[in-house]
Parts: C-alpha cells; sequence; structure tokens
C-alpha cells in the first residue's frame, strides 16, 4: 500500500514506464520499489518501510539505473513517471547492490546461527539473494558488549544493528513516545533512548517487528525457538475490542510468541500491536490459571477430569431454570450456542444475558454510518467525543497520530486526561458538561468533508443527552462517519447477536432461575458487584462457572469447567468497528480445559439432547445461520482479515436517567489496558504495568483531606470500591474523579451501579 | 593580477569594519538603503542572477537561480539561512569576514531577505568559532539598534531579523540540509533530496540557504552594479573570490582574487610567498580537503571553476591547502580518510561502512601491511561509493583519496613495497609541549 504518498491512487491515474525491457503500469504516485514489486520486480530494501512515513533513503539498498537520470538512483523515493526506463538488473545495479551489502556485513558478527532472527531475516534473506557471496574485508570487525537491554523486554545487539533508523523513526513518527534516537555517529551510531533509560512505552514491541536484522529481539522469545521448527497462525487479539491481528508462534504446542503480521491488515491495525497484546500471551501460563476442573461438593472440593464434571454440571442443571451469563469476551459461537440451548429442548426457558455496557442508547449512534479504523487515514476531522482511546483502545491512538501526521485535524471532548489531546483543540468538560461540549463541535463537523467521530460507548450510554447531541451532530454532515470506541472484547458482536445486558440479574432476585452458569464471564468482579454478591449471596441454587483464570466467581461456583484462552481456541469475535474476525489456536490449552463453546457442547450432550452441531466450523455455521446480522458470514469471507458485518440499530428505548446519584464527585472510569488485571498476571509486562490510582485535582483531594499517595476508598450509593492510591493531577477537572476500572480486585467496580449509570461517589481516607 | 577586495571591504579601508559607523563610512548599508528605496524584490533578484554570482560554499551553484526556484505563491513563511559552518579542512575565509566585516554579512542576509520575502533570517555558525559568533551576535545587536534590522528595516515597512544559531561541532552541518536539520534542533544529518530547501527547507518551508562569503557579496553588487560584477572575470564564473592558502607556504592566508585573473601559480608564489627554500610544490587540494588533489604539473590553471573543472578538480570553498616535497601523500592521504571516517553521520551504508573501511585500508599501507591489491581494492569501494551516497560528504571523501592513489600511484606502491610510508621530518622543529 502506498499510504506515504498523497496523490490519490486510482485506476484512471496510471503511468506506463519500462522496467526491464518490458512495459509495466502503476498509479500514479506510486514509488518506484512498490511499483517494482506489483510486476514480479523485487528491488531489495531495509530502511524502506511507508507505514514510517515519508522514505529516507539511508541504506542505498535499493539503487537502480534510470535512463537520462546522472548516477543511480533510489527506488524508495523515486516516484513512477510516464515513459521512464528503469533498469533493476544491469551489471552496475549488481555492482550497487554488492557494495551496500558488502559495506552492511562488513562489521556484522554473521552470527547467524545462534540469530532469533536467523531464519526469517531480510538481511540474511537479501544477502543470499542479492549479495556478493563474499567479502573482502579483512580487517578487524568492530565489537560492542552484547545485548543489551533496551527495556525489560526488548534486546538491544548493536553489532548486528545496520541503522536503518526503522526503529527510531517508529518511536518519533509512528508512536511519537520520542524516546528513541541514535547516539554517536558514523559507525560509532547506536540505537538508545534519550534519557538513556529503558525504553518504556505501550507500542515498543512494534521495532522487534520491522527490525529488518537481528539487533533488536524479544526477550521472552530469545533462544526459545527457530523459524523452521516453528508454526505460524493468523489470529487476532482478544484483549481489547480493536482486534488486531496477530500472528502466533507456535512451537511443540506451546505459543512461543505473538507478533504484527508481515501483510498488516490495513482496516485494523497496519500491523502495530500494543505490547500488552504482543506479550500478554503469558498470562495463559499465569499462576491463577485453571487447568482442572473442580466440583464443590459438601464432602469438600474435589478436583476432577472434565469426564466427571461434566455429567457433574449436567445432573445440576438438568430439570432447573437456567440463567447464562455471558462475559464481554465471549465469542459469537459461545454466545450463538447459550442462545441455541435456551431455545432448544436443552434448556428450555434459560435466560440468557451478558455482562458489559448497555447499546440501547449507542445503537442509535451506531446506526450512524460506521468506520473502520483504516478509514481515519482518509479523514480530514478526526473527533474524540469522551473516553481514553491511548489507554483502553491502544492501537487507535496511533491511528489518530498518523492522520494527524498527514495533516487531519483533531478535535475533541471528555473528562478524562488522554494521550491524544496534545494533538488538538481538546474541551476537558466537568459533570454534566459533555453535552454542551459536543454541540460545540458542531461547526467542526458540519465543515468538515470526511469527519469520523470516535465516541465512548461506556460514556455515552451513560449520558443520554450528550448522545443525542452527537446524534444530531452525525445526522448534520452526510458524510460523517463513527467509530465505537466499545469497552468489550467482542461486545459488538454480542450484540449484534441480540444478547441483552439485563435479565439474568433480575431473575435471580425475582426467584425466577434456580441454577446459573457463568460463560467467560465473572460478575463478583464487574460493576455492580455488591449487588452481584448480595444476590448470589441468597441464591440456593448451583452456579457453574466456565472460565480461563480463577476469579470471586469461580471460588463461589459449585463447578468450575476450565475454558481455553484467546490463543487456544478456535472462535469469532466482532471488533469494536464491526469486523468479524477468526481466533485461531496457537496453543494446545491444559489437558483438563476445553473451548468454551465446546463444553456448552459437551453439558447439551450429557442433558441427553446433542445438538446438531460438534466442530468449531459447524457451531460457527449454525450460529451464523439463525442470526441475520451474521447471514452473509463464512469461514471463507471471514478469511485472515475479517469481514464487516452487518451493524444492529438498537431500538431506541429504557436508558439509565440522566444524572448522576447522590452527591459528591462524578466519578469517571478508565479501563487501562496496561492497568488491569491481565497485564497484572502477566510476568513479560511487569514493568509496564501501570500501578492503578484513583485521579483527582489537587483541590479536590484538598477538600476531602486527602493527599497524593494517600490510600482512599471511594463510596457512593451503590456500594464501596476496594483501597486504591490517590494521584493528583492537575488536568482533572474539578468534581471529578478518574478510577480504574479492570484493576486486580477490581476496586473500583465495588462503587459502581450495576447498570452503568452515571454515579457520584465521596472519597473516604483509609486509615 | 592584483587583489581585488570586495568582500574583503576591511581590507580596502585598511582596518576592521567591527564598529556600524565605521562600515558606513566604507559605504555599508548603502546597497540595503537602495534596494528598500527604489527596488521591487524581483528586480533585486533579477541583479542577483544578472550578476552571475556562483555560490562560494563550494558547490558553486547560481546563486540568483537557486533564489529564483523558491515558490512565489508559498503560504508558508520563507526563509534565508546563511550557512557559516565553516568547517572544510583548510577553509577560513568566512572566518575573517565575520571577524573584521560582520555588518556586510548582516546586509547581504538582508539583502537576500528582502529579494525572496522572507521576515527571517538564521546565521548558523560552527560552534567552534565561539569568538566569531560573539562578534556577529554583538553586529546584530548593533544593526538592530540602528534600524538596519527589525520591524521597520530604514523605514521601509520591510521586517526582517537575523537569529544567531551555533552548531555543536560536526563538518556534516556545513551540508545544507544536514545544517537545516540541526538548526531545527534534530540530529544534524543530511534529508533526502528532492525535495530541495528551496521548496521544503528549514520547518518544510521555502528555504534559501547561502555560504557567508557568497550572501557577503550581495551588497556590493547592488551598489555598483550586476554589470560591474558579470564583467569581472570570465563570463561563466565572474566575480572575487578569496582562497585560503595553508600549508607549506610561507605566507599562509586569505587572499580575494578576481576568478580567472590569477593562476594557482600566483596565488602560491606571489600572495601567498612561496614554498620554503630548496622545496618543491608536491600535491595541492586547491578547493578544500574535498576536491581532487593536484600537482606541480597543475600550477599554471587559472582560478575558476570551468579552468579547475578542466584540470580534474573543483574550486570547492577555496581552501587551497599545499605540501610541498617533504610531506608524504601517504599519510596526508590517510589523515584525510580519518577525517571523512570522522565526521562520516552514519545515515548512509557506503559513507558510514565505506569511509571507516578505507581509512583501514590506508592505515596498513602506512604501518607497512598494505597489499598491491589493496589498490586496486581501493578503487573498488570509491566506486561503490561514489554516486551511490545520500549527500556530498562521502563524494568529498573518495575524491581527494581516489585522485592520490592515481596522481601519486608510484608514492602508495613504494609505500606497501617498502613496508610503509615513515613520518616525514616536521616544517619546524618540535614545540616543548609536541616533544612531551
Amino acid at each position: 500500500m502506498a499510504d506515504y504518498a498523497p496523490v490519490g491512487t486510482s485506476v484512471e491515474n496510471l503511468v506506463t514506464f519500462e522496467l526491464n525491457g518490458r512495459a509495466v503500469s502503476a498509479p500514479v504516485g506510486t514509488m518506484l520499489v512498490d511499483a517494482a514489486y506489483a510486476a514480479g520486480v523485487e528491488v531489495p530494501i531495509f530502511c524502506y518501510e511507508p507505514r514510517l512515513g515519508p522514505p529516507i533513503g539511508a541504506c542505498r539498498m535499493c539503487l537502480v539505473e534510470i535512463e537520462g537520470m546522472r548516477g543511480m538512483q533510489t527506488a524508495c523515493n523515486t516516484l513512477v513517471a510516464q515513459d521512464m526506463v528503469v533498469r533493476t538488473d544491469s551489471s552496475a545495479v549488481k555492482d550497487a547492490q554488492d557494495g551496500v551489502l558488502e559495506q552492511l556485513l562488513a562489521h556484522h558478527p554473521l552470527d547467524c546461527p545462534v540469530c532469533d532472527k536467523g531464519g526469517e531475516c531480510p538481511l540474511q534473506d537479501r544477502t543470499f539473494k542479492f549479495g556478493p557471496g563474499k567479502s573482502r574485508f579483512i580487517e578487524p570487525k568492530r565489537h560492542w558488549p552484547k545485548p543489551l537491554e533496551l527495556s525489560s523486554r526488548i534486546a538491544l545487539d548493536r553489532e548486528r544493528c545496520i541503522r536503518c533508523f526503522r526503529c527510531v523513526r517508529f518511536s518519533q513518527e509512528v508512536a511519537q513516545d520520542g524516546q528513541l534516537t541514535m547516539q554517536e555517529r558514523g559507525a560509532l551510531s547506536e540505537i538508545t533512548t534519550f534519557s538513556g533509560d529503558a525504553y518504556e512505552a505501550r507500542f515498543s514491541g512494534n521495532i522487534i517487528d520491522i527490525c529488518p536484522v537481528g539487533a533488536l529481539t524479544s526477550i521472552p522469545y530469545r533462544f526459545v525457538a527457530r523459524p523452521w521448527d516453528v508454526t505460524n497462525t493468523p489470529s487476532v487479539c482478544g484483549l481489547c475490542p480493536v482486534g488486531c491481528n496477530t500472528e502466533l508462534t507456535t512451537r511443540e504446542g506451546e505459543l512461543k510468541r505473538v507478533s504484527g503480521r508481515d501483510d498488516p491488515n490495513y482496516a485494523v491495525e497496519e500491523g502495530w500491536l500494543c505490547d500488552k497484546g504482543r506479550w500478554g500471551y503469558d498470562i495463559a501460563g499465569s499462576d491463577d490459571r485453571l487447568t482442572t476442573p473442580v466440583v464443590r461438593e459438601a464432602a469438600g472440593d474435589r478436583t476432577a477430569k472434565l469426564d466427571d464434571a461434566l455429567p457433574a454440571v449436567a445432573s445440576l442443571l438438568r430439570g432447573r431454570r437456567v440463567g447464562i451469563l455471558l462475559g464481554g469476551n465471549a465469542t459469537l459461537e459461545e454466545a450463538g450456542i447459550a442462545l441455541d440451548l435456551a431455545a432448544s429442548d436443552t434448556l428450555p426457558g434459560a435466560i440468557v444475558a451478558r455482562l458489559g455496557v448497555s447499546a440501547a442508547v449507542g445503537g442509535n449512534l451506531r446506526a450512524h454510518p460506521g468506520a473502520e479504523l483504516g478509514d481515519i487515514d482518509d479523514a480530514d476531522l478526526i473527533v474524540v467525543v469522551g473516553g481514553d482511546p491511548g489507554s483502553q483502545q491502544p492501537v487507535t491512538e496511533l491511528r489518530v497520530r498518523k492522520a494527524k501526521r498527514f495533516g487531519a485535524s483533531v478535535i475533541g471532548c471528555g473528562a478524562r486526561p488522554h494521550s491524544l489531546e496534545v494533538l488538538g483543540d481538546f474541551h476537558r468538560t466537568t459533570p454534566g458538561g459533555l453535552a454542551d461540549a459536543i454541540r460545540a463541535l458542531g461547526s467542526r463537523i458540519a465543515d468538515a468533508t470526511t469527519p469520523i467521530v470516535l465516541w465512548d460507548e461506556a460514556d455515552l450510554a451513560a449520558d443520554p443527552s450528550a448522545a443525542a447531541a452527537l446524534g444530531h451532530l452525525l445526522a448534520d454532515n452526510d458524510h460523517a462517519r463513527q467509530i465505537t470506541l466499545g469497552a468489550d472484547v467482542n461486545g459488538a458482536g454480542l450484540e449484534a447477536l441480540g444478547v441483552p445486558t439485563t435479565g439474568v440479574f433480575e431473575a435471580i432476585q425475582d426467584g425466577n432461575v434456580d441454577a446459573l452458569v457463568c460463560v467467560q464471564a465473572d460478575p463478583l468482579s464487574a460493576s455492580g458487584r455488591r449487588d452481584w454478591a448480595e444476590a448470589l449471596e441468597g441464591f440456593a441454587g448451583p452456579v457453574v462457572a466456565i472460565a480461563t483464570h480463577a476469579s470471586p466467581t469461580t471460588v463461589r461456583a459449585d463447578v468450575v469447567l476450565p475454558a481455553f484462552t484467546m490463543w487456544e481456541q478456535e472462535g469469532t469475535l466482532v471488533s469494536m468497528t464491526g469486523r468479524a474476525q477468526r481466533l485461531r489456536p496457537g496453543a494446545a490449552g491444559p489437558s483438563g480445559a476445553a473451548a468454551g463453546w465446546e463444553l456448552l457442547v459437551a453439558i447439551a450432550h450429557y442433558l441427553g439432547t446433542p445438538p446438531a452441531y460438534r466442530t468449531a466450523a459447524s457451531a460457527f455455521a449454525h450460529t451464523v445461520a439463525t442470526h441475520p446480522a451474521f447471514a452473509h458470514l463464512t469461514p471463507e469471507s471471514i478469511g485472515v482479515d475479517g469481514t464487516p458485518i452487518a451493524v444492529r440499530a438498537a431500538p431506541a428505548g429504557d436508558v439509565a436517567v440522566d444524572s448522576a446519584d447522590g452527591d459528591g464527585l462524578e466519578l469517571v472510569t478508565t479501563h487501562d489496558q496496561f492497568g488491569d488485571t491481565a497485564t497484572a498476571a502477566s510476568h513479560a509486562l511487569r514493568t509496564a504495568f501501570q500501578v492503578p490510582t484513583v485521579r483527582v485535582h489537587p483541590q479536590t483531594a484538598a477538600a476531602y483531606s486527602c493527599e497524593d499517595g494517600a490510600q482512599v476508598v471511594l463510596a457512593s450509593a451503590a456500594g464501596r470500591s476496594g483501597p486504591l492510591a490517590l494521584a493528583c493531577d492537575l488536568r482533572v477537572p474539578a468534581g471529578v474523579v478518574i478510577a480504574p476500572l479492570g484493576a486486580p480486585g477490581a476496586p473500583t467496580e465495588g462503587a459502581l451501579p450495576r447498570d452503568n449509570r452515571r454515579v457520584r461517589v465521596g472519597l473516604e481516607r483509609v486509615v | 593580477m592584483p587583489i581585488l577586495n570586495s568582500v574583503y571591504r576591511h581590507r580596502e579601508a585598511g582596518h576592521e569594519l567591527t564598529d556600524i559607523a565605521a562600515y558606513q563610512a566604507a559605504g555599508g548599508f548603502a546597497a540595503l538603503k537602495q534596494a528598500l528605496g527604489d527596488m521591487e524584490p524581483d528586480d533585486l533578484l533579477y541583479v542577483f542572477h544578472r550578476s552571475g554570482l556562483r555560490g562560494r560554499g563550494g558547490a558553486g551553484f547560481p546563486m540568483g537561480r537557486k533564489a529564483s526556484f523558491l515558490p512565489k505563491d508559498a503560504k508558508l513563511a520563507k526563509y534565508v539561512v546563511c550557512n557559516a559552518d565553516e568547517s572544510e579542512p583548510g577553509t577560513f575565509k568566512d572566518r575573517e569576514i565575520i571577524e573584521m566585516n560582520p555588518f556586510q554579512l548582516i546586509e547581504g542576509v538582508a539583502l537576500a531577505g528582502y529579494a525572496i520575502g522572507a521576515e527571517r533570517g538564521y546565521i548558523y555558525i560552527r560552534g567552534e568559532y565561539e569568538y566569531q559568533a560573539r562578534i556577529l551576535e554583538q553586529a546584530i545587536l548593533t544593526a538592530r539598534e540602528a534600524g538596519f534590522l527589525g520591524s521597520d528595516v530604514v523605514r521601509s515597512n520591510f521586517t526582517f531579523d537575523i537569529t544567531l544559531y551555533r552548531g555543536a561541532g560536526a563538518y556534516i552541518c556545513g551540508e545544507e540540509t544536514g545544517l537545516l536539520e540541526s538548526l531545527e534542533g534534530k540530529r544534524g544529518q543530511p534529508r533526502l533530496k528532492p525535495p530541495f530547501p528551496a521548496v521544503a527547507g528549514l520547518y518544510s518551508s521555502p528555504t534559501l540557504i547561502n555560504n557567508v562569503e557568497t550572501l557577503s557579496a550581495l551588497p556590493p553588487i547592488v551598489t555598483r552594479g550586476a554589470d560591474w560584477y558579470a564583467a569581472l572575470g570570465p563570463e561563466k564564473s565572474p566575480g572575487t573570490k578569496i582562497f585560503s592558502v595553508s600549508g607549506h607556504v610561507l605566507r599562509p592566508g586569505n587572499y580575494e582574487v578576481v576568478l580567472g585573473e590569477t593562476t594557482l601559480r600566483e596565488l602560491i608564489f606571489e600572495h601567498a610567498g612561496g614554498v620554503r627554500e630548496g622545496q618543491r610544490v608536491k600535491a595541492i587540494w586547491v578547493g578544500g580537503s574535498s576536491v581532487p588533489v593536484l600537482g606541480e604539473q597543475h600550477l599554471d590553471t587559472p582560478l575558476d571553476y570551468e579552468s579547475l573543472n578542466a584540470v580534474g578538480t573543483f574550486l570547492g570553498s577555496g581552501g587551497c591547502i599545499v605540501m610541498d616535497d617533504s610531506g608524504s601523500i601517504v599519510r596526508a592521504t590517510l589523515r584525510l580518510a580519518s577525517f571523512y571516517r570522522h565526521e562520516s553521520c552514519g545515515k548512509c551504508t557506503p559513507c558510514r561502512e565505506g569511509t571507516g573501511w578505507i581509512e583501514r585500508i590506508l592505515q596498513r599501507i602506512v604501518d607497512g601491511d598494505g597489499r598491491m591489491e589493496d589498490l586496486e581494492l581501493l578503487e573498488s569501494i570509491f566506486g561503490r561509493i561514489s554516486g551511490k551516497v545520500l549527500c556530498a560528504l562521502a563524494e568529498g571523501a573518495v575524491a581527494p583519496i581516489a585522485s592520490a592513489i592515481k596522481l601519486f600511484r608510484a608514492d602508495f606502491v613504494a609505500a606497501i613495497e617498502q613496508g610503509g610510508s615513515p613520518r616525514p621530518e616536521p616544517m619546524w622543529p618540535a614545540s616543548p609541549a609536541e616533544a612531551r
């Protein structure tokens, strides 16, 4: 993709030029190197990477001859032109390629046999394909101590580095974290951070993927596998609703690595992963991973085999009125089977619901034309309403920064200070001020040619007047499109299947169900966990938990069925922009566990009503066949890159009341992907973990007689939070307290109501 | 041909012109007043163009043409940048302009600014020129107080001011795009061209970047007329040029001569006093160290762009380094190779790796470990650098070394065959410090 070029690349705008004696056509604005590649001619490159911005012409590997131009030209920054005559196969070009590779390898240690990159190394491959074969360099080689820890996750081997500047450009141009630079000069140039401290950033791992040599390697993957004894599987990340496309590297049934794909999905993540998506896979093996079924009986807990536990579950559910509660990351298959069992003879009359944000209000906003992350590239105005994309949907941040780099304006409003605010005009709202702030954006959106509005699902679901205001603005501009900054991994998918957010809790309270099955759901750590705890305390029926990790809910459950994680199972997830994508297993799960859908099918078997589907593929086929939103989906149409689904607009109906309950500070939550339970459980991410804090303005803290660093509890009408450290932040508006969702122990959720209403809290100091 | 001190007005005046009154008494700021009084910017640009003035920093690109490349309708601010990063070995002409005649440079920058429609000029001065930077800073301050810079230059509604910026000591920051990167606060590394600075230079804005001597040549061109300047010397490269003569000569120093009317022999023997009694000229790097070396047989070459090109070298920056036959060309070449290896910025592969490789091979030859095939190897490396690099630095590294091996091949062969190249006797007895 020639996304560096401001010129439109349409088929009408073709130029024809001569390449190695034959006529080749390419769109106007294509770089010669890309045009040649499309025509089947490889011009070797190292520094060229269009995703990093304009070419820099540093490595000189792509030299070609162009008739009428003096000397040799770098194909990476030469635009194709009509009737240009190009040679990439002359002896002069060959000599230039020999020359560059001979010089690149002069001081290179040639330690390929012990290098992690060996076997999948562009330097190695291009040396074989384009290199001189032998070196005339007889001088002593330059040596450096090796390797350095650029961070706890990235090793830097300066002897292997060819100074292509890709990593520096990623840090400066793409992530804009301002950390990496080259220090010293000439042959002594070396990659380092400005400060000399570790390279700690949310997207740091991408420099490993783009390094064309073995200079930057992943420490968790160091000496773990060789390219020829692994298999690579295209999959998708299920840690946040962005749905980044990944590649899973498996050796002997174990997942060894997660990386961005060589062939990125430009509609979604463009090849960039956040560090959590890249290294968080070790939580599949964390201490609280469930590997063996547990059956709790009067005589005490006993661990069991699945073959014992499943009949036990069946006997607990048989004849009972069942509630099935799905977590926000349940796959389409899991949800589809749950709905099917409830509609069939297996669990007749069962009630199915999910934890998460009600889309009743969001549904109306979703009905406006949707966009994908890739469309942000073409927007002239990006509006961020509420949320904190950099924390909650990390890779979204890179796409917005890219658009800004290419000249788009970025504006927005919301209560949280966040990383995108530096890109443009942002209005930080005080309690109740979101709707007015949105209206103030009206003229900017109306005047824009191709605006895209990114709106936070939870914020607008909790503020109907703000959602209505935003709906008007979206309706005013025919070209406006919207992206939901979703809260749940598969929230959009579950919504499209028609799984409601209410029903099960109410049924428990009203005594209308007498057995509960939690599928990837942990109500005792969710918003309104006090209500859930009270409800389950008085609940006499059995609780069955299908879960990957131990949680308060699995502790309470009568039977625990260990499930596979997203890295171990097949399944379909729908991203926040409505793109259906496939999870494909990159690891064999624990022998005592199974995929969630498989466990549901097995329960049906033991209940004596075997369903028609028994494989992931047939479960998928059954699910899509019975739900109109997915009618067009097939495994082929999803492919490796996914495909958008038809978005279902929820009817406007019951919405939360438009004011926060009670006195005190308005509670605004942020799910920092790097401060949640999952990140806390990852060994690889131990230095990336952001200690959860409650943020308030210093004056707010003073008003509650608290100071920076104090331990506090948030108290609301819905309950009390666990203890949290207080951090004073001048950017937080008065009257607002920002608290972490999903933090270890789910402290904030204790103060939250179950239905995502806005809530007011008081700060109490813990002595 | 005698000296013509057009840029070195202080020499004409017989005393330094660091005092603004003295500069004005010597005709200073008349050009600026004249231009702002009764010339349109385009007229001024045309004067520069007709004068035939070529860039004096080394590349010799016609100044008026370069200025005319700036887009007329650009929405962005335009800038004039003066390259005072005088780092070319053997070149010290700009230093004297700044020390003795700083207002002429300031006047020249302002003239260029008026011609292209800039409101801001930057003078990027090399970090080592601390003393000179202080003089220039003071001169800018004085000029501003006297109304020659600022919001209403000589009451003409023309707004123009100059900011002085000190480099941090890198040869590559004399390369125009490397300079612009450094001026923007980034790592000093050349940019890929195109776009050229005229289109996207400082802060991606249209930028005219010229050497100190080029800009200082503008005031006399305005007051005395483009025709006067164009009539000096040969048609294609008219005007005066300062040569900094150094090395094995008796009167090293700066000499401003009319191009084409002085030969290399006259410059070295008449102006610079010739080499020591009993010595002969061995090698001359006439345009700074980055040009192909000449020998005694080239002494009668006239000093102008075309004549020097005809004998295979370049006028360059006019830093004329002379070595007599007491010196070792092999060692001198190694010294140059070390310089370019040290100054290579590291951005592009052939320069970063090639300069170091060349130095190591030459070091082996000097140390007596040379092999006959090393000369061939060197030539092959030169071919794999030249024409394949990002900027002119590596071209400038190859030129003097490749030409030395060609012109003085016997010396290199002798060094290889006879086990090295011994250190020559010093020209003067070692100082006590050196003796230690």
